[in-house]
């Protein structure tokens, strides 16, 4: 019997085929992907998820998934109650590890030696997770090199200059002279209270 | 010469090869900013340098001298022991970031790596060039250590590719251009060829890559073995060698050596030290379910001279208990005590599937199997406990004495973080800057 598609799972099964491939598929894998036998079906299809908001053209006109449609279905903000079992299965969970680190191959720990970023609650012996390669926004809190010194503080770019900023008034404002040297972005603290 | 035609499409195939630069130093410098461009080696613990970084090199150290030269050739010399623990994470990580390009990829050793690209420009919309640039910026950005990449259309031309620009190289050779490359190229530079084939070649008079690339096929056919003639080929621009993306499943021979610190001539310590390699050795060979049917023992005098011996079982074993016998019939042969020796080892060869083992007609099958036994209860145990938890007396005054480390410990073994245990340590590399 013929299946009748449905929106809903017609942006189903493309997004299937996006978490497993990190990638949309293209026209002719949509028409095995949705059973169809012509690409204008599949561009019917395409039209109907484009201006219902699931999917975006990009400048060059390539398909790009919208974040609803694709989002990591992370175990839900806490209510009140028990979820069901039900609702429980259409989960995916993530480990903490996954959580806490977005790129594995590009994070590094550092332990935190000094009280330079108390103001923001990162302590002395906590653990940071330092990302390399991530370019940083005003307000990130990066790793730097200064004169031969490394430090953790909030990097802010007031026009055209940059500004290392501590979360403790014992420290002053830094303006990097020469070149700052990023060793990267602070991603995640992590505290242990117990063993 | 160069003109010499081998391929006359650029890229019938695309294969690349990536070799990380100095990369046990380069990981240092990595997690030790402060260290960045400083001359620096690894190997402090065994007593000679493994890797130097390139300021070191610069300095004229080498890879593979002793200490106390290395430090005469260079006073502000770093010595860093060899931190194999974060090595490997830099190593899966860089693998990992070629794996976003393309599933095939070989991991070749801890710092090398091949990659087939063939048909993958369109899925990331690029050049083989630009694929093969953008995988090496990623290993920069993310990883913060420089890497050098061949792209060609074999595994051996992409490794001529790869050592043709270091550090921190790029080097194409698509089909039109390999004659050039290969014109000024030694053979005993080329992957494969050793030592006898080089000797060989000169004295038909063949001295570069591209005069045994142009030997006529029936000459290379008649003089030179299979491996030859597949060589030959992958230098003239045919794929031989496909980029094997399996983990390394089985092994033709599985060596141990330790060396330790002070030397030593005390028969018992160096047996022990013996005995312990033989029980890694077979450890190693019974996760991958082999038995060896050939052994070699031998002993590394401190003036870096070797003495050993080899010994032909009547059937192939993989347990130290029923080795033992044997392995001090071959010490008391080769042990001097007037020598001074600073390491041991041993290697298991004709390694075969342990399934099939034929017990010989005069042994007592009963023990044997009891052994067998045995070791899978101790197999266990290391599982759970460590390795060589459970071990032979012969091998204990190893623990009694120390294992012989030279040095300091890592920075990643002075590091713990709560919850971990001496064993069990995070998989994510640290970085050691005071912020």
């Amino acid at each position: 019997m013929k299946e009748k598609r449905t929106l809903q799972g017609v942006a189903g099964i493309m997004g299937a085929f996006f978490r497993d491939h990190q990638r949309m598929p293209t026209y002719t894998e949509m028409m095995t992907q949705l059973n169809v036998r012509s690409k204008s079906a599949v561009e019917f299809w395409v039209k109907k998820l484009l201006s219902n908001g699931i999917l975006k053209k990009d400048k060059k006109g390539f398909l790009i998934p919208l974040r609803p449609f694709l989002g990591l279905p992370i175990v839900g903000d806490v209510a009140a109650g028990f979820p069901s079992p039900a609702e429980e299965e259409l989960r995916d969970v993530i480990s903490l590890d996954q959580y806490l680190i977005t790129r594995p191959d590009a994070s590094f720990l550092l332990k935190v030696t000094g009280d330079s970023m108390i103001g923001e609650g990162i302590r002395e012996g906590d653990l940071v997770i330092v990302e390399k390669g991530r370019s940083p926004k005003t307000g990130d809190i990066v790793i730097a090199e200064v004169d031969g010194e490394w430090t953790m503080k909030y990097f802010i770019r007031k026009g055209k200059t940059i500004v290392l900023e501590a979360a403790n008034p014992k420290y002053p404002p830094i303006k990097p002279r020469a070149e700052l040297r990023l060793g990267g972005v602070v991603t995640a603290v992590i505290r242990k209270y117990h063993q | 010469m160069s003109d010499i035609l081998f391929s006359l499409h650029s890229w019938p195939q695309a294969i690349l090869h990536i070799d990380g630069d100095a990369f046990f130093t380069s990981c240092e410098e990595a997690i030790h900013p402060e260290l960045r461009g400083k001359p620096i080696i690894a190997g402090g613990e065994r007593g000679i340098v493994a890797c130097a970084s390139y300021a070191a090199k610069a300095m004229g150290v080498k890879r593979g001298v002793p200490l106390h030269e290395a430090k005469k050739k260079c006073p502000g010399l770093v010595i860093l022991p060899s931190d194999y623990e974060t090595y490997s994470l830099f190593s899966r990580r860089m693998f990992n970031v070629m794996r976003r390009f393309t599933p095939q990829v070989e991991e070749y050793s801890i710092d090398e790596a091949f990659a087939d690209i063939t048909g993958m420009r369109k899925a990331h919309r690029a050049s083989y060039e630009t694929i093969a640039l953008n995988m090496k910026a990623e290993i920069v950005k993310e990883l913060g250590i420089t890497v050098s990449v061949g792209l060609s259309l074999t595994k051996v031309l992409a490794k001529v590719a790869s050592k043709h620009q270091k550090p921190d190289g790029f080097t194409p050779i698509p089909g039109r251009m390999i004659a050039k490359y290969l014109e000024h190229l030694p053979v005993e530079k080329i992957w494969g060829i050793g030592h006898a084939t080089t000797n060989y070649l000169n004295k038909m008079g063949v001295r570069t890559a591209l005069a045994f690339a142009r030997l006529p096929e029936d000459t290379v056919r008649k003089r030179f073995t299979k491996p030859g003639m597949e060589i030959w080929r992958e230098l003239r621009g045919e794929s031989v060698y496909p980029v094997n993306q399996e983990e390394k499943s089985t092994y033709a021979s599985i060596s141990k050596t330790k060396t330790f610190s002070p030397p030593s001539n005390n028969a018992d310590y160096l047996f022990a030290h013996l005995m312990r390699n033989l029980e890694s050795a077979c450890l190693k060979a019974r996760n991958y379910h082999l038995a060896a049917k050939r052994i070699v023992a031998f002993l590394k005098r401190n003036d870096f001279s070797y003495t050993g011996r080899e010994i032909k079982l009547n059937r192939p074993s993989v347990y130290p208990m029923e080795l033992s016998p044997e392995l001090r019939h071959i010490f008391v042969d080769i042990y001097r005590p007037q020598d001074l020796y600073r390491a041991t080892g041993i290697v298991l060869m004709e390694l075969t599937k342990d399934a099939n083992i034929q017990y010989t007609l005069f042994e007592d099958a009963l023990k044997a199997e009891r052994v067998h036994d045995i070791y899978r209860v101790m197999d266990e145990v290391s599982e759970k406990y460590g390795k060589h938890s459970l071990h032979l007396g012969a091998s204990h005054l190893i623990e009694v004495f120390g294992r012989g480390r030279r040095g300091e410990a890592t920075a990643r073994e002075k590091t713990r973080f709560p919850g971990e245990t001496k064993r069990r340590h995070l998989s994510i590399p640290i970085l050691h800057v005071k912020v």
